[in-house]
């Protein structure tokens, strides 16, 4: 409830470090008082609406290769920390290989928020209704990190915690994202539905990723992330089990909605209802595989 | 009442669609709103303490701290502000004493050389407060069980049109007896009754409130805001402070976006109390958006009681409509609302038996204003329902019902008033037409279903009998026209029909013609608000007055300077021409300099100055117990709307594909600006329709921003709409010229609704539309699992 | 709070302003240039009556500290006419009656300006998602949109 936000950003200090190393020390140094920053697009409102109060923001979008995005046919897609979603959008070689990302990206906000917003400043804010954290979940994307001791990858699943709560450490700063090559032939769609048709928040937001995978009965391998219905962006790992040792066909798809709905809690909010969301996932969810099969074919 | 208006020939530029004479202003960046004025080091910046409690007692009010930081020049609280304000009915005091009414209720306000030190002297400012129950819905804020949140209500001044009731909650009961509803109900073949609940939404112009305060030692206060209606504000500030109205000057630039939100005072008066602390000093405020939303004004919410009875032929007999407004915690302003529901109760039709009980109620709520539709809208959301559903149970296709119901000249109406000259017909038939009524299109997708669905509508201005508009019109050396009005431009035009109207009735090129900005109650001639569609025909009808007597004064002065008869010389394209002797001479220099006579021999004339007023004179009162009366309003606009919208089964997404709109505006002034608002209003109704709420709980605003009140943006607007313009003239507005900005938006919400029962055969009932209701409703009635 | 003395170049000219930290590029424009062109309608960026293009690209200027933006190129609604001449949307903008009460039209401009520097020939699709982040209340969009393609019209006509 945002009663009571002030008409201007509260007093903090801005430091732009010149190295990762200044910067995680910095940041471990002021633990509790400094915050990195890259878009800014989520801090300055929660600094706004009074819940934030650091006394640093520590711009670290400029830092050793944070604005690349490089793609490498063994090594994968890596996306710099600083780089803004309409770049992710426009960049030839996403469109090409990981499409499904575009998309994600495309559903945020606004273009001018784009501007701004990042892939990873959407991770690292851990909104379960992160629109772009489905995708970089399904894709297989990995964390590079710098701390105050040394560099490491942290891979998505288990970086969650809670809404607004991740593993990353005071002095942590993730510098890229970055994805393994996509297998082929794969496709994958981004379904957010809001409550009016675009630029909101998720009500429920449904990503599906599917590929050809000889290891499975099924021949395929779909996988499904949901926003906005539970603590943290949920990744429905029965669906997964189910299509790989199943046949593909509509009714799957429906047992898949049923098993992606069973799978969550969603709360009551001033966006949606329990009962809204639950419906929605078991639709949204047999209709984002049911499309991704299509686009497979 | 004469009617030379409606016999006036046409003249350019009256009728054509000039392009917005403020539009270049605007593009480059250069138009000043008032938070762009600029007032120098010295501006001091306020911020206002509220209340975190719907209903409470202030038991303790410390502002000792505050007063104590450095920076802060002033702090004001309740017990500098003991009068009452209002424009009906005066029920509130500028900052509360002893009792807070809603949450965001103004406590304190403090003045200070930052915004961020006046913030910072908020949290100093100690508050102890005593909850106590409260109200958050109207028809329990009417019932006796309530508790009483204006105790006072019998002791408040009020305007003899308006009748509180002693010892309740109910701050205004308008009633309509008309004919005998009871004894119809029998003879009715079919009768419908319904309840709908309305929720509150917000205008939500794009800029938010700001008003800057000045007090000099001299006892002057100006005032610059975002206004609507600076006169007003001058009247009500200056009774509630125990001054004089020439003591106040207020001062209104651009205007971005009312809706109606910037009429009457809501924030103004605190800037200008602050102001009168810090004596020499400007004071500015300005609302955060999430003020915006729940502290200024919001449209009322209603939950409406219809019952509505026709005979075997679908003619209506009966109505019976029971309507409790949500006035919230104040209703100084909304108490009118109430009463130009009910005098338009019937909606815009002919029926014979009507009764009709409308209550403005009090809850602990944020305070009710005026919205555009002025209780139209939210009445009209169910009416026009109840007739879809009432001409289906008698089996008749809902526009041949609204064909053969719908109001005609001559009619009596639900006061007892006789319905001039309308193209109501005209617009129904128009808009069935143009959205190929009867013909059901393919839906674009396997999952989506289409309905068309239409609606009518009817609104007067709501405003007291004697409001009134002037207007000036001086002549430049070079021959240019200022004209001066006193009501404002807040996006509709106004400004630009002011000139077309000047050029016409005076005989001048539209590109000599300006109007005198900002307004300035010092300056500007006075003009009652800027509300109720009334600018076009009242004020219009003052600047023709204005402009004709320039003119009169032109002529008179050149027939006596080449001794020609008055009645053979004209005004033409900015010439005096004589058509007897084909004598010309350009207005330039003549109309500020006078003419020589011949052998120089003395002069004639003189500056040029033209003056006209406009106030109707025959509105009469309504009989308090029956609401009939011989005129009840000036005039009524009507208008239909019809919508094809798709709503997809997987979702309960209701999609608008097409509008089509149609309103007898009397006389277009300019026919693209017409089409303008009847777009904007489209689009406006379609947000209220689909998205908008305020979503209160026990009095606290859940969604207090953006991010939760969402508006109609680019992709929600429809693929296209049709704007059909109707003209049966109005017989004393300029060239016959009646208002348009509001009725835009009363029809849609119904529109849609009877499009989605079109779609999916359910009736949704009360707005928001959201896909979650929709869908819900679907499942309920079995038609997806 | 620390203070920084920045310099940039808003509309061709080359500005060297002292910001503090907390001070977004909106707030720099207004209080300190004032080029009160760009406005603040809920300073959350959820509205776009603050867009600018930083770079020549959209950004709400509201969700933008003033100290990021040294070295930077802004262009403001102040910055998008020259010699008196029209940008080819502010013509447009006019003539089509897309402009009511001109509060949302800075931004709209600056948006739309940025669009047709990306995409001279977008489609209506593309202009309406382009435009999801420059709420108004007044028009309804379709005039704006309408007015949108006819400057890419014009531009293309202007370029060849």
């Amino acid at each position: 409830m945002t009663l009571n936000a002030h008409p201007e950003l509260p007093e903090f200090d801005y430091i732009r470090p010149a190295s990762l190393m200044e910067a995680s020390q910095f940041l471990a140094e002021h633990a509790g008082e400094a915050r990195p920053m890259l878009g800014g697009t989520d801090i300055f409102v929660r600094m706004r609406d009074g819940f934030w109060h650091e006394k640093y923001l520590v711009d670290v979008k400029h830092l050793d290769g944070s604005g690349d995005i490089r793609f490498d046919p063994v090594a994968g897609l890596t996306i710099g920390a600083g780089v803004n979603m309409n770049r992710v959008i426009a960049s030839p070689q996403v469109q090409q290989h990981y499409p499904l990302l575009a998309e994600a990206c495309r559903s945020v906000a606004s273009y001018q928020l784009r501007t701004r917003a990042t892939i990873v400043g959407n991770i690292c804010n851990a909104s379960p209704a992160g629109d772009t954290i489905g995708a970089c979940l399904l894709l297989g994307g990995t964390l590079k990190v710098h701390g105050v001791t040394s560099f490491r990858q942290v891979p998505l699943p288990g970086f969650f915690l809670g809404p607004g709560s991740t593993v990353l450490q005071p002095g942590d700063i993730v510098t890229a994202i970055q994805f393994p090559p996509p297998p082929q032939p794969d496709s994958g769609m981004y379904i957010k539905l809001g409550r009016n048709q675009m630029s909101d928040l998720s009500i429920v937001g449904v990503t599906a990723y599917g590929f050809a995978d000889r290891t499975t009965t099924s021949g395929y391998r779909f996988r499904v992330a949901l926003a906005s219905v539970a603590p943290v962006p949920l990744v429905v790992h029965a669906v997964e089990e189910y299509l790989a040792a199943h046949e593909i066909s509509p009714e799957a798809f429906k047992q898949a909605g049923r098993l992606a709905q069973e799978s969550c809690n969603p709360i009551d909010d001033v966006r949606g209802s329990a009962r809204y969301r639950k419906a929605m996932v078991q639709r949204l969810t047999e209709k984002a595989l049911q499309i991704t099969w299509g686009q497979l074919q | 009442m004469t009617t030379r208006s409606t016999t006036e020939k046409v003249t350019q530029p009256v009728g054509v669609s000039v392009p917005r004479i403020d539009a270049k202003e605007k593009v480059i960046g250069s138009a000043l709103f008032a938070d762009d004025l600029q007032f120098g080091p010295g501006l001091l910046y306020a911020r206002i303490k509220r209340s975190v409690y719907p209903h409470a007692l202030i038991k303790r009010l410390d502002t000792s701290k505050a007063r104590l930081l450095p920076g802060v020049k002033a702090v004001v609280t309740g017990e500098d502000t003991p009068g009452f304000i209002g424009l009906y009915l005066q029920d509130r005091h500028i900052f509360c004493r002893e009792r807070a009414r809603y949450v965001g209720d103004p406590i304190a306000g403090v003045a200070a050389v930052s915004e961020e030190i006046a913030e910072q002297a908020l949290d100093l400012i100690e508050v102890e407060y005593e909850p106590l129950p409260g109200v958050f819905d109207p028809e329990y804020g009417a019932s006796p069980d309530a508790p009483l949140l204006h105790p006072d209500l019998d002791k408040y001044e009020v305007v003899n049109f308006i009748f509180p009731e002693a010892n309740s909650n109910i701050s205004n009961h308008f009633r309509i007896r008309k004919g005998d509803v009871e004894a119809s109900w029998t003879q009715c073949t079919a009768i419908i009754e319904r309840k709908y609940r309305i929720p509150h939404v917000q205008h939500v112009p794009i800029e938010p409130h700001v008003a800057v305060a000045r007090a000099n030692e001299d006892g002057k206060i100006t005032l610059w805001g975002s206004s609507q209606s600076p006169f007003a504000q001058r009247n009500l500030i200056a009774k509630a402070l125990g001054k004089s109205q020439s003591d106040i000057q207020v001062v209104a630039p651009y205007v971005g976006g009312g809706f109606g939100s910037k009429a009457g005072v809501s924030m103004e008066a605190l800037a200008v109390v602050i102001a009168m602390q810090v004596k020499g000093r400007s004071v500015k405020l300005r609302l955060t958006r999430e003020e915006e939303f729940y502290t200024t004004f919001v449209r009322q919410g209603v939950v409406a009681h219809f019952k509505m009875g026709c005979d075997r032929e679908g003619r209506l007999l009966a109505m019976e409509n029971k309507f409790y407004w949500d006035g919230g915690a104040y209703t100084e302003y909304g108490v009118n609302m109430t009463r130009a529901a009910g005098y338009s109760s019937s909606g815009p039709y002919f029926v014979p038996n009507v009764k009709t009980d409308s209550y403005c109620v009090y809850t602990n709520h944020p305070v009710s204003g005026p919205m555009r539709g002025f209780g139209m809208p939210e009445m009209h959301a169910g009416l026009e329902q109840c007739i879809d559903e009432l001409a289906i149970a008698i089996g008749m296709d809902p526009v041949q019902f609204r064909k053969l119901n719908c109001i005609k000249t001559g009619d009596t109406l639900v006061t007892g008033m006789t319905m001039h000259p309308t193209g109501l017909s005209e617009c129904l038939v128009k808009a069935a037409d143009a959205i190929a009524w009867g013909r059901k299109d393919p839906s674009s997708a396997p999952h989506k279903r289409r309905g068309k669905g239409i609606a009518l509508m009817w609104k007067a201005p709501a405003m007291p009998p004697n409001a009134g508009s002037s207007a000036k019109v001086a002549l430049n050396e070079d021959g240019t026209v200022t004209v001066s009005v006193g009501g404002q431009d807040i996006g509709q035009g106004s400004f630009t029909v002011a000139a077309q109207m000047a050029a016409a009735a005076l005989g001048v090129p539209m590109e000599w013609v300006r109007v005198a900005t900002p307004l300035n109650t010092d300056y500007s001639p006075y003009e009652w608000q800027t509300v109720a569609s009334r600018l076009t025909w009242s004020m219009g009808n003052a600047v023709v007055t204005a402009a004709r007597d320039a003119r009169q004064q032109i002529l008179e002065m050149v027939a006596k300077a080449w001794n020609e008869d008055l009645d053979d010389l004209d005004i033409i394209d900015g010439k005096v021409i004589s058509y007897k002797s084909e004598e010309s001479i350009s207005l330039k220099n003549i109309v500020v300099y006078g003419m020589s006579l011949p052998d120089d021999q003395g002069w004639i004339g003189g500056p040029v100055l033209g003056r006209g007023n406009f106030m109707p004179t025959y509105v009469t009162g309504l009989d308090p117990e029956t609401g009939q009366g011989p005129r009840a309003v000036v005039h009524y606009t009507t208008g239909a709307q019809a919508v094809e919208v798709e709503v997809d089964m997987d979702t309960g997404k209701v999609e608008v594909l097409r509008g089509v709109a149609a309103f007898d505006v009397g006389k277009a002034i300019n026919p693209d600006m017409v089409k303008a608002q009847m777009e904007g209003g489209f689009v406006q109704g379609v947000s209220t329709a689909l998205f908008e709420g305020l979503q209160l709980k026990e009095g606290f605003l859940q969604n207090s921003s953006f991010v939760d009140y969402r508006i109609a943006t680019s992709t929600d607007a429809p693929l296209s709409l049709h704007s059909i313009i109707v003209e049966v003239p109005q017989d004393d507005g300029p060239w016959g010229a009646r208002g348009i900005g509001e009725h835009a938006m009363v029809p849609t919400i119904p529109a849609i609704a009877n499009a989605i029962y079109d779609a999916i055969g359910i009736r949704v009932g009360s707005p928001p539309f959201s896909s979650e209701k929709v869908f819900l409703a679907m499942q309920e009635a079995g038609l997806v699992e | 709070m620390t203070t920084h003395r920045i310099t940039l170049t808003i509309n061709g000219e080359y500005e060297q302003v002292d910001v503090s930290s907390n001070m977004t590029l909106l707030q720099m424009l207004r209080d300190r240039l004032a080029l009160t062109g760009t406005k603040n309608g809920c300073n959350a960026g959820e509205c776009g009556a603050c867009t600018v293009l930083l770079d020549g690209e959209p950004v709400n200027s509201c969700m933008v500290l003033a100290v990021e933006c040294a070295g930077a190129q802004i262009t403001t609604v102040e910055g998008l006419a020259h010699d008196g001449i029209l940008d080819p949307i502010q013509q447009t903008i006019i003539e089509h009656g897309a402009v009511q009460c001109g509060f949302c039209t800075p931004g709209i401009l600056l948006s739309a300006r940025g669009l047709l520097n990306r995409n001279p020939n977008p489609s209506d699709e593309e202009i309406r998602e382009a435009l999801v982040g420059n709420l108004c209340r007044c028009t309804g969009y379709l005039r704006i949109i309408d007015a949108v393609k006819d400057a890419a019209l014009r531009q293309q006509a202007l370029l060849s």
